[in-house]
């Protein structure tokens, strides 16, 4: 009975996102917390990066999740759910973006100094410094190169995923993450021995 | 050869995005054209900042928040109400629409209302059920093919109808004639209904302790299985488990109900003593008057007289529930039957040792099954 017991338990721990989603589209609450402890923080960092302004990195994900928790129903299993969630990042950014410049111009350089955070550890300084330089310049970029680039390198997206969330071909995705790699290069390449001391 | 600059393709280079062949190309290019090999030493340095990009953690109140905006509006009217301004020819226009909307939302009301068979689609936690045969009842309204069970609802059969519904993901409960469920709870960690009356067919593939069924005289936890359980009008239950095993629980009382095995329960009482079903009739027959009829000293000299090596499998539960010389008759006839294993000895089964009765109950499995 032990032995039993014990392997029913492991079985228990053994949840597939496929559960959880199956779980969200009939309402479970303690569901929906999971999908979003599961991806809260990299939502929270695209749009952070996205704005350069904490609190329109609050009100988008608050936006996604609110979408998401809204519309899981209509998420078909044919399709990836990674895919189709960073569709509705994509569209929460832009259209926070867009609600904001009617009012204010988006001035990134402005926000980007409240990124800096001191840190009393001298090892991680120097860190700390180019991970704040790179948010910096790719708050910089236009919104077009941004989000390839947010998408690629805090979600790890593949081009094919990319292309699907944001609705372009896999050639405009190369095109895009291209100029974007190139500007940050650009925009940092006093940067180029620290960033190649940390390889 | 390839001679095609390779400019377009330099960041799907660095980030590993080429097949083995275009690698292959693009270094070969790489080592002959400075012009790419400029570019590509800039992507590179380009892709080597972005991957210092830092993660940001969200706020710890984040979901609290959420959770309050969901609270709000699943409370909140799809269409808010607001003041029309009656001097805005737009407001005036969009007054228009409104009521024409109402007017075709009424009107389809109205047509929903006669069509009986229609119901709603719950906004809470629900699962999908379906008529297999006849008309069912959901939350009070006809139904005769498929409709959602939301928690709260009950779901009734009648004399000629049949319905099945989906356990969420986990698994489907096929609901015979004049029966009634309720849906308690439908969460991923916790799947529950209450049987009323009538009798259920569940098969559950998940994880055990995830599907539960209460019924007026004990609670059914699935340990994994496959099982029937029918509740008559007095409130008495009867489990039959046809895969797996079944936990029935009512207060301190347990019983731990294998494939092949059953169990009865009585309000008041709870899980009487499970018993293989190939039992005899008089095995059974004197086990519930000993288990719910008071049967006294002649039901459990019926039980021990009527019983055969396999149904070690109820004197096994009825070690702990009997005492002192009852005990001791029991222990006496398992030994008669199939012995006393290694390591357990009398004085500890007499003591319910539960190390000796684990083992004793692990080495009769050979027997049970």
């Amino acid at each position: 009975m032990a032995a039993l017991m014990e392997q029913l338990q492991i079985m228990s721990d053994l949840q597939t996102e496929a559960d959880i989603i199956e779980a969200c589209k009939e309402g479970d609450r303690e569901a929906f917390h999971i999908l979003f402890e599961e991806h809260k923080d990299r939502i929270y960092t695209i749009a952070f990066h996205y704005s350069g302004d904490e609190s329109m990195a609050r009100d988008v994900t608050q936006q996604v999740f609110l979408k998401l928790f809204t519309t899981i129903g209509q998420f078909r299993e044919n399709s990836q759910f990674s895919t189709w969630l960073y569709r509705i990042v994509a569209n929460a950014c832009a259209d926070e973006h867009r609600k904001r410049r009617r009012f204010v111009p988006f001035s990134p350089e402005i926000e980007v100094s409240k990124m800096t955070v001191k840190s009393s550890q001298e090892e991680a300084y120097h860190r700390r410094q180019v991970a704040d330089s790179v948010s910096a310049a790719i708050a910089e970029l236009t919104p077009k190169l941004r989000l390839p680039i947010l998408l690629k390198y805090v979600e790890g997206l593949s081009y094919d995923e990319i292309a699907e969330a944001l609705g372009i071909s896999i050639g405009t995705v190369s095109s895009r993450l291209n100029r974007g790699h190139k500007m940050l290069a650009r925009k940092l390449g006093h940067l180029r021995s620290e960033v190649a001391a940390g390889e | 050869m390839f001679t095609r600059h390779a400019i377009k393709q330099l960041s799907a280079y660095c980030n590993g995005e080429l097949s083995a062949e275009q690698s292959q190309r693009v270094r070969e290019h790489l080592l002959a054209c400075a012009r790419c090999r400029k570019q590509h030493d800039e992507i590179k340095l380009g892709v080597q900042l972005a991957e210092q990009l830092p993660m940001v953690s969200a706020p710890a109140e984040m979901w609290s928040e959420i959770e309050r905006l969901l609270e709000q509006r699943s409370r909140k009217p799809m269409l808010q109400p607001r003041a029309p301004n009656p001097f805005s020819t737009f407001n005036l226009y969009r007054v228009a629409v409104y009521a024409a909307v109402l007017v075709v939302a009424v009107a389809l009301a109205i047509a929903v209302r006669l069509y009986s068979s229609y119901r709603p689609t719950p906004s809470g936690p629900s699962w999908d059920v379906a008529s297999l045969s006849g008309t069912i009842r959901v939350g009070g309204q006809r139904i005769s093919n498929k409709g959602r069970l939301a928690v709260g609802e009950t779901l009734e059969t009648d004399s000629t109808s049949q319905a099945k519904i989906s356990v969420g993901a986990i698994g489907e409960v096929l609901l015979d004639s004049n029966s009634r469920i309720r849906l308690l709870q439908a969460r991923v960690t916790e799947h529950r209904l209450a049987l009323d009356r009538g009798r259920l067919r569940a098969k559950i593939s998940a994880p055990p302790k995830l599907f539960f069924v209460d019924t007026p005289s004990a609670q059914a936890i699935d340990l994994g299985c496959a099982y029937t359980l029918e509740v008559d009008d007095l409130g008495r239950s009867f489990l039959h488990v046809t895969a797996g095993w079944v936990e029935l629980v009512r207060d301190n009382r347990q019983s731990y109900v294998p494939m092949g095995a059953m169990c009865q329960t009585r309000p008041g009482i709870g899980p009487g003593t499970p018993y293989f079903e190939d039992a005899s009739s008089s095995f059974v027959r004197a086990l519930e008057a000993f288990d719910f009829e008071s049967g006294g000293e002649k039901a459990f000299q019926e039980v021990l007289n009527e019983a055969r090596a396999r149904d070690t499998f109820t004197l096994w539960h009825l070690l702990s529930r009997v005492e002192g010389d009852q005990r001791s008759r029991v222990l006496d006839k398992m030994i008669e039957l199939v012995g006393l294993p290694r390591h357990v000895t009398r004085d500890g089964v007499m003591h319910l040792d539960q190390k000796m009765l684990a083992t004793w109950k692990d080495e009769l499995d050979s027997v049970w099954f």
